[in-house]
């Protein structure tokens, strides 16, 4: 079963010309038809985070200057990120979308969740909005289930690194945030010897793909650097901020996933939950419109056992040689911080 | 106090930025530094695929003309990323800046707000000395030099 929420009245926060539209959401849910899922597709009811949900990730001060941004008419809050008049209480949603989708896995136990939102959230820090995020969605949804006791594996597919949930997490040991990414590009964090705070070291861990990369190389990196990291940690529940501007069409990069790609990372990210209905996926970036649709197609129709054809999986790309300097670079870090720390 | 061989200044094209440079190569023409002027490339500038490499560095040159700074003594340099994090990389190696430089309202500030203001996420964040050059420092500038 597919537990989903979002994918309606997303209109309000548009700013025209600018990628992150509301057509994203469109082809979204076409992605979703596509799996003509019949009964075993639930809808939850929308739902707002509330102050208190939101105020365990952002800054109260950041909430209010955001909230009366957006009344005030918004305007672009960075060369890439804008709010509307309407955009503080979709965003609002976005985040309430997460919490009511992982609440419905908890009280039913079995399916796969999915949120399908915009804005979206990755890049959204503590206090600031950023990289087209106002809030972010996913650490609003980790931080109630830590905050209920439980241990949250975070992965990150999009692009772009989420320097927003790997800052808010950097310290938490019940958060392990796992970023596959390219790199450089924006935000420009994500660097492998970025590991975690002293506090929750080795509880994050950066897999930096060069331009160009395929599927192959980035299941090889997770499945070398990231498996063992994951297994250690031991996590209860599976997070994915799933973007999907890897994908070879994307405008917004360089790196050469097929939807087939996505698929399999979706199967190995739901491998590390404990037991049913402890995986939800997250909509971040994407900007190619087919692609979208097919990519979200793939990696929920992975999850749910459709047969669904896809785009082959992907190899042959560069990137080989920096699994084992990724891997080396971590090991040096946690080193140099195990050093420090004693 | 540690001498001053290198100075990092962000530059989005502005005319916020452009005072800001003015007064990073007037400095550096006081201190013997070289100057590194970093842009940061967001997501919109990747996506509109713009290159502005060309037009920067021509800026830069008449911005370095008009400061009496050798060209050799100023480097552009483009990075992916947020205007934040690529200056607060610039204390880093390879570069190793002694010193940031930001004007007020570009690199990412707008709307006169606390949301998203590079200056005061630097200010925040920067482990070197910041000078954060207002928008009416045109005049006092032009005297120091
Ligand atoms: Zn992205």
């Amino acid at each position: 079963m597919l537990i989903i929420n979002g994918g309606t009245d997303d209109a309000g926060h548009e700013d025209p010309g600018h990628p992150e539209r509301p057509e994203r959401l469109a082809a979204v849910m076409k992605g979703i038809e596509d799996l003509q899922l019949g009964d075993d597709l639930l809808a939850v009811a929308p739902y707002a985070a509330s102050r208190s949900e939101l105020a365990r990730v952002h800054e109260s001060t950041y909430l209010d200057q955001l909230g009366a941004f957006c009344f005030e008419g918004g305007g672009d809050l960075d060369e890439d990120t804008y709010a509307t008049y309407d955009s503080w209480a979709l965003a609002q949603h976005a985040a309430g979308a997460g919490l009511a989708v992982v609440k419905e896995l908890r009280i039913r136990g079995e399916g796969t969740g999915f949120v399908a939102v915009r804005p979206p959230g990755h890049h959204a820090l503590r206090d600031r909005a950023m990289g087209f995020c106002l809030l972010n969605n996913i650490a609003v949804a980790a931080a109630e289930l830590t905050s209920l006791g439980e241990r949250v594996l975070i992965i990150d597919w999009d692009v772009h690194h989420g320097n927003g949930t790997q800052a808010i997490f950097w310290n938490d040991p019940n958060v392990l945030y796992v970023s596959t990414h390219q790199w450089p590009l924006f935000p420009g964090s994500g660097a492998p010897y970025e590991v975690g705070g002293l506090e929750a070291l080795d509880t994050t861990v950066n897999l930096p793909m060069p331009p160009g990369a395929t599927g192959d190389v980035m299941r090889q990196a997770l499945e070398e650097t990231a498996a063992p990291v994951i297994d250690h940690f031991k996590p209860t529940w599976v997070l994915v901020s799933a973007g999907f501007d890897a994908h070879r069409a994307d405008p917004m990069a360089d790196l050469a996933l097929s939807s087939g790609d996505f698929a399999r990372l979706a199967t190995f990210a739901a491998s590390f939950a404990p037991r049913p209905g402890r995986v939800a996926l997250f909509l971040e970036g994407g900007y190619d419109l087919a692609a979208l649709r097919a990519s979200v197609s793939a990696s929920l129709g992975a999850l749910l056992g459709s047969s669904a054809t896809t785009e082959d999986p992907t190899n042959g790309g560069p990137g080989a040689d920096t699994v084992r300097t990724t891997r080396d670079a971590r090991q040096a870090a946690l080193r140099i911080a195990h050093d420090t720390s004693h | 106090m540690k001498p001053i061989h290198t100075i990092a200044v962000g530059f989005d094209g502005s005319e916020d930025a452009k005072t800001a440079v003015r007064w990073a190569l007037t400095l550096a023409t006081h201190c013997d530094a070289q100057v590194v002027v970093a842009h940061a490339v967001g997501l919109l500038e990747r996506f509109d695929a713009k290159n502005v490499a060309v037009e920067l560095e021509e800026s830069l040159l008449r911005l370095c003309d008009e400061s009496g700074l050798e060209h050799s003594r100023a480097q552009l340099e483009i990075e992916d990323g947020d205007a934040c994090s690529v200056m607060l990389r610039m204390a880093d190696p390879p570069i190793s800046a002694d010193l940031l430089v930001v004007g007020t309202r570009g690199q990412g500030a707008h709307a006169g707000l606390l949301l998203g203001s590079t200056s005061l996420e630097l200010a925040e964040h920067s482990t070197i000395p910041l000078v954060i050059v207002p928008r009416a420092s045109t005049t006092e500038q032009s005297q120091m030099a």
